[in-house]
């Protein structure tokens, strides 16, 4: 299956295509969400959609500043529009056998290798519920 | 290959007629129950026979076969009405249900169920009705139907007066006084041509304080004069007796009564055409768009020279009008009867009551309402959940009815009104009604409250309680409310649609469900208000008032800062704290507006950083993940692209974790 490579940092994480509908240039500032917690950055504006965007690495848990210089990854799936924030967004390649997970997370499904890099595939559903509950589900 | 085309092409056609065909049919059925009347029996054959057709043109053998045999049925019934009973009905309902079950699959491109069972049935009851058995004269009276009937043919039309009413000139609301006077003719019997019309008698505009209504009344003449006297300072000019139709020289007011009158015969039925509502949606949306690139354009011409700017926003308050002309328009044409819902209803309540051993009197008024279609869409579930719990939890079983010393036949009532800008759904039941103490004792021993909310919750927030995911009273598990849909999601799929859901319930005596719903879901009138460096936006119906002062000039109740507004005083609180965002740093020295809203618990002042001004926009329902978030009502996007959250004010959290003004 085809997926989509992108970089938080210097580590390099998959999704798969199919849930990816376009990459755009991460606006200057967002609209803040009330009650949000500290992953959610906020809403943009996209052809008059309004789009909520989380910033993947603090829903993933890493450290690292907060960056502004990025690519927002626009995700469908379940009829709902969400917005990545990543640092970078490297290609895309055919991914199809996806290793164990190195420690039990949600969010991951697993490890890869696409050529001589280590990439850690991400897990659609796990990362939907994660995002809900920084909108403040329940 | 032509001809698949074409049937192809008409089968969404056909499945949207076959089903209204299918749903009078049980409608009528259950009317029928009341009473049989040979109008009534005509009326189901002509929905069979319809439905046979359709199904013939389209192809589908087994259906058309099974609808064949139906009709053949109620073509029997048709010349021997007084062998209609329960068995035949329910045997009629059966094949109902087939057919139904075949267009759905026709629906879903899938197989048609098999029919053979209930057509073999269908046929042996046609036989056993042969038409030498000698048909009894016809003369079952009319019991009273379930359902609210179509209105009966009036017998003889009331005498109609002219009501001539003067107001008098020193009175310092003669467009009040009018008014008043026109509400309690209307109380007496229906009124006509109101010269000059309502809306300026309202305003005072009555040229000499006079103005004229006919009223339609069966009242003698001294009832009327004594309803006018009852109003203060209008006095009766004259009453005269007027014929009707056609309008007679006598009646002074003839020339103009000829031409008012829009009911006059020979008026062409108003012509309608079948739309697909995804189309509508789409004209919607585009309308909707529409308002917001006007609003665009209107912030480009911000940068213009000042004498073009003038020019320019001239022309876009035009275009702004036109465009708002045209989402009216869609609006309009997207309001449906909620008869769409409660048409279904009189089949299902029966059903459910035989099932369940109940006997019921479902009653249902205001069907003629108009709702936005989504609204209507969304309703649907719900209702038909709540009308199951009306009949399976709350009306008792006719024994115990009994004892208690009910009637043994249950009434639900569904009623539905339009209030000012909402519409108010309500299911009524004379049942056992709902046990307070015990719904708080299973949500305790499921751990959804502590025992101590328990004891601090109100018989309004208690009863709530049900409507709490995993929560039911119902003492086993029924085939019917136990499962599928709760009282939880009933109140997910009101509040999607922007309503509230309340219940009130007495012990013994019955519960009733309130649904309150927007009319229509789109447009919203704003104050926009700055909180940090965001913009949120409060609806105007909303917002009693707004307060410039300081801080430090609040007072404080048990340790609560409140403002003195008008007559009274309102908690007051940090939006910013409120919606946990940051605001702008104060110097409580400094006056800053306070926004007084009302809230489900009451008015509270909301102190923010600035006001902002009034806008209108076009509300956007908000998807997931930002349904989630509490608190807001929708978020619209402003001309200048910037997307502005809407909050939701009458659900603003507790007091007790919102931050009063001055702890932030």
């Amino acid at each position: 299956m085809r997926h989509v490579l992108f970089r938080l940092e210097k580590d390099r994480y998959a999704l798969p295509l199919d849930a990816v509908r376009e990459v755009v240039v991460a606006p200057e500032r967002y609209t803040r969400v009330p009650h949000a917690g500290p992953a959610v950055k906020g809403v943009m504006t996209l052809r008059g959609r309004v789009v909520p965007v989380v910033d993947l690495a603090k829903l993933l848990g890493l450290g690292g500043e907060p960056g502004t210089v990025g690519k927002v990854v626009l995700l469908e799936f379940s009829r709902r529009d969400l917005g990545l924030f990543v640092s970078d967004v490297e290609g895309i390649e055919p991914i199809e056998k996806v290793g164990p997970q190195p420690r039990p997370s949600r969010l991951v499904r697993g490890l890869t290798r696409v050529g001589a890099l280590a990439v850690t595939v991400l897990d659609l559903e796990g990362l939907d519920s994660a995002v809900a509950a920084s909108f403040g589900n329940r | 290959m032509a001809a698949q085309w074409d049937t192809s092409r008409y089968l969404s056609l056909f499945v949207s007629e076959a089903t209204e065909h299918l749903d009078a049919l049980g409608k009528e059925l259950v009317r029928l129950e009341g009473g049989v009347t040979g109008e009534a029996i005509d009326s189901l054959f002509r929905h069979a026979h319809s439905v046979k057709g359709m199904a013939g043109s389209m192809g589908f053998e087994a259906t058309t076969s099974l609808g064949h045999r139906l009709e053949d049925l109620l073509d029997r019934v048709r010349s021997a009405p007084n062998r209609f009973d329960r068995a035949i009905a329910d045997l009629v309902l059966q094949a109902v249900d087939a057919l139904s079950s075949h267009v759905k699959a026709a629906a879903a491109g899938a197989p048609f169920p098999d029919a053979s069972a209930v057509i073999a049935q269908l046929e042996g009851v046609t036989r056993s009705l042969r038409p030498g058995a000698t048909p009894l004269p016809f003369s079952a009276p009319p019991a009273p139907p379930l359902v609210e009937s179509s209105p009966s043919t009036e017998p003889a039309q009331p005498p109609r007066w002219l009501v001539t009413l003067r107001v008098a000139t020193h009175s310092a609301q003669p467009g009040v006084r009018g008014f008043l006077a026109y509400k309690r003719l209307s109380s007496l019997g229906n009124l006509f041509r109101c010269e000059p019309p309502l809306d300026e008698v309202k305003s005072g505009k009555m040229p000499g304080n006079t103005f004229s209504v006919e009223l339609e009344s069966t009242e003698p003449e001294a009832v009327v004069q004594k309803t006018v006297s009852q109003v203060a300072d209008v006095e009766l000019v004259s009453l005269t007796r007027v014929t009707t139709p056609p309008p007679t020289p006598s009646a002074p007011t003839e020339e103009k009564a000829a031409e008012a009158d829009p009911r006059v015969v020979g008026q062409e039925p108003s012509r309608t055409i079948r739309v697909r509502t995804e189309l509508l949606d789409e004209f919607l949306d585009l309308a909707g768009e529409l308002l917001l690139a006007t609003a665009g354009v209107r912030e480009v011409g911000r940068s213009l020279h000042e004498e073009l700017r003038g020019q320019l926003n001239e022309s876009v308050d035009r275009l702004h009008g036109l465009v708002r002309g045209l989402h009216d328009k869609v609006m309009e044409a997207r309001m449906t009867p909620v008869s769409v819902i409660t048409d279904r209803l009189p089949r299902a309540a029966r059903d459910i009551a035989r099932r369940r051993g109940r006997e019921i009197e479902l009653i249902i008024s205001g069907s003629e309402v108009l709702l936005d279609r989504a609204i209507v869409d969304e309703l649907n579930d719900p209702v038909l959940h709540l009308l199951r719990n009306a009949i399976d939890h709350g009306v008792e079983p006719p024994e115990e009815r009994r004892m208690r010393g009910k009637p043994p036949r249950g009434t639900v009532k569904l009623s539905v009104r339009r209030a000012s800008d909402r519409v108010l759904f309500e299911v009524e039941d004379d049942g056992r009604g709902m046990d307070v103490e015990r719904l708080k004792a299973v949500a305790v021993e499921r751990g959804l409250i502590t025992a101590d909310q328990a004891r601090d919750l109100s018989e309004k927030e208690a009863l709530l309680l049900s409507a709490a995911p995993g929560l039911s009273t119902a003492s086993s598990v029924t085939d019917i409310s136990g499962r599928g849909v709760g009282m939880d999601a009933v109140k997910r799929a009101v509040e999607a649609v922007g309503g509230t859901l309340e219940i009130s319930s007495r012990r013994g005596q019955g519960t009733t469900f309130r649904l309150s719903l927007p009319l229509t879901v789109a447009m919203v009138n704003l104050l926009l208000v700055a909180v940090g460096d965001d913009v949120y936006g409060l609806p105007i119906a909303k917002v009693a008032g707004v307060v410039e002062t300081s801080r430090a000039a609040l007072s404080r109740s048990q340790d609560v800062p409140v403002l003195q507004f008008g007559a009274s005083v309102v908690p007051a609180r940090e939006l910013a704290a409120v919606l946990e965002v940051p605001g702008r740093p104060h110097d409580v020295t400094v006056p800053s507006p306070f926004v007084v809203v009302d809230t489900d618990e009451g008015r509270v002042a909301l102190a923010v950083d600035a006001l902002l001004g009034q806008e209108e926009v076009v509300l956007k329902a908000l998807a997931r993940p930002l349904d989630q978030v509490r608190g807001l009502a929708g978020v619209t996007v402003l001309g200048s692209g910037r997307p502005v959250f809407i909050l939701d004010v009458t659900r603003l959290e507790a007091p007790v974790r919102a931050a009063a003004v001055g702890d932030a």
